[in-house]
């Protein structure tokens, strides 16, 4: 009977049901992750407030299992993992100032090859990867932010 | 030569370079009648007047090709754009598609080779065009593996380049036919013709595909022209979007306690946004999905909290009884029946029917038994008129 109701609620909601884009595959395999990785640290925790870093942790980490397709979701894992203290990887505020160079003089070669560092910073491993490559990777983490963004959103509407 | 001795579909080096000798020979004869129209107008090109006997060959085999390829041969040599060729380019010869991918960048890169300026521009832009339609019809998944062709085609082109360079011929008119087993390499205009400018060139124009793909990416990025500006937009949106990230899951952090997580409910919100993504006109449709995900989110909540009985009746969706198992005790059997009935059709009939004839969202229990409850019992501070009494009134 439940599996039922699921398969009505299942025509109920999705109108291309057998269709897999990827975007709806990344979707599904990161809040697979991340659900029960949430779940399972509410159990275990339940006493004490969860911390916003593991939170953070666990968000990071569905994000990087369910886009093992690109190279940067391995640094995101070994970076993870290396870490007791699980790394955040926005840049916050420090990223925020442009690192000016020290010649009033605009270079323009110069000022492209700050902007890619920067933009190597925010790749998770970013500074190993030369720049086409670099710039391709850029192009994927982007849509799977996007992704991760609008899951995240959907959980946290569904339950506030 | 090297034609004759490739066949059939396998991926290796050698395919490319039989590939490239296909374009090559084609750029050659294209070169050969555009010059045979704009000075013999009406002159069917003879190769042999170019090319020496041997070469005769490679045109019997380059003929052999093209009509497996399903192409004609004049209809390339009048089209200035080439469209028939990027549609030949691909995997003919192979099926698999990383394959074809291999070939397609490896006719990009002896184009780029080979033509004069103007026409050359129109190309690639044509093929990135064209490549990134393709690529969006086929699964991001493959863009890895496009990746991973971009970049060993990056080492097959040097190693081939290097080749080449050995034997380039930088003559604007290919008058000289004596060594045709070397590929002829057209240079551009001005242009170097050593084996680094012609890496450089292409891990150039590599990049500002790259960059063009970026841009359709990144919203709000159209209008800016410069490779700086457009990292600065790059920068900003990644790092909007990681502290997105980081106050969504801060925002979890404090939330999630309540528990009813439903997994479900979330992918039928995805999978619903879904049909948005497959536009034909985006060449990016997560950017729509990004900027739509919000209106089409509140539809899908409105979807999703839309069985009212189960909201009332039950604190939690029935479809977390799949992952707890505990709610399922708290149903009403009529609720129970009412999901296993097809969606209804007219809403309102079922809350009417739900709240006035069933009596479901009463914070009292009704007895069933004696024949549901009489209003006027309930408040008898009220004034009440029966109908016939009212319709007396109308006489």
């Amino acid at each position: 009977m439940e599996r039922q109701i699921m398969n009505n609620k299942k025509r109920l909601f999705s109108v291309e049901p057998t269709e897999l884009s990827p975007s709806e595959v990344f979707t599904r395999k990161y809040t697979s992750h991340l659900v029960p990785a949430l779940k399972k640290l509410n159990m275990d925790k339940s006493p004490s407030p969860i911390n916003q870093l593991t939170v953070k942790h666990e968000v990071d980490k569905a994000l990087a299992l369910s886009a093992q397709e690109f190279a940067w979701s391995g640094f995101l894992l070994q970076k993870l993992s290396s870490s007791n203290n699980p790394t955040t990887t926005t840049s916050s505020s420090s990223n925020g100032t442009r690192i000016l160079e020290g010649s009033c003089k605009e270079d323009e070669d110069g000022e492209i090859e700050e902007k890619l560092s920067e933009l190597r910073k925010l790749l998770p491993g970013g500074e190993e990867m030369n720049v086409e490559e670099m710039l391709s990777e850029i192009g994927n983490y982007i849509k799977c932010l996007e992704l991760q963004t609008i899951a995240l959103k959907s959980i946290v509407q569904d339950t506030t | 030569m090297m034609m004759m001795m490739m066949n059939g579909g396998e991926a290796t080096e050698a395919e490319l370079f039989l590939n490239c000798d296909d374009m090559s020979v084609l750029e050659r004869q294209r070169v050969q009648l555009n010059y045979h129209q704009y000075h013999h107008p009406g002159f069917e090109p003879t190769l042999p007047c170019f090319f020496p006997n041997s070469s005769k060959m490679n045109v019997g085999e380059v003929d052999s090709f093209l009509p497996s390829a399903g192409l004609d041969l004049p209809e390339i040599y009048g089209e200035l754009h080439g469209d028939a060729r990027i549609s030949v380019s691909p995997g003919n010869i192979t099926t698999e598609s990383g394959n074809s991918k291999k070939r397609k960048f490896g006719c990009v890169d002896t184009e780029t080779k080979v033509f004069n300026e103007k026409k050359k521009m129109m190309m690639m832009d044509r093929e990135v065009v064209v490549e990134e339609e393709e690529e969006e019809e086929e699964e991001e998944k493959s863009k890895v593996t496009e990746q991973c062709t971009r970049s060993i085609m990056k080492m097959k082109n040097k190693a081939k380049k290097e080749q080449n360079s050995c034997s380039n011929d930088s003559s604007k008119v290919t008058k000289d036919s004596q060594r045709t087993d070397y590929i002829h390499v057209r240079a551009r205009r001005g242009q170097a013709t050593d084996s680094h400018s012609i890496a450089e060139r292409a891990r150039r124009e590599k990049i500002s595909e790259r960059m063009k793909f970026l841009q359709d990416l990144v919203p709000g990025c159209e209008k800016i022209t410069g490779k700086a500006g457009m990292l600065d937009e790059i920068i900003n949106y990644v790092q909007s979007l990681q502290r997105q990230v980081e106050f969504l899951s801060m925002k979890l952090a404090t939330v999630s306690p309540r528990l009813d997580f439903n997994v479900d409910e979330i992918f039928s919100k995805e999978v619903v946004s879904a049909p948005m993504m497959n536009l034909p006109n985006t060449v990016m449709p997560p950017h729509m999905m990004v900027n739509s995900g919000y209106p089409h989110d509140m539809v899908n909540s409105g979807y999703v909290h839309f069985n009212p009985m189960q909201q009332v009746v039950t604190s939690s969706d029935p479809l977390s009884c799949f992952n707890n198992g505990q709610s399922a005790t708290m149903w009403d059997s009529d609720v129970q029946n009412l999901y296993k009935t097809p969606y209804p059709d007219d809403m309102e009939m079922v809350f009417i029917y739900s709240v006035f004839i069933k009596g479901h969202h009463t914070y009292f229990e009704i007895d069933e038994s004696c024949g549901g409850v009489n209003g006027t019992e309930l408040y008898p501070d009220v004034k009440y008129m029966t109908v016939s009494e009212f319709l007396d009134t109308l006489l």
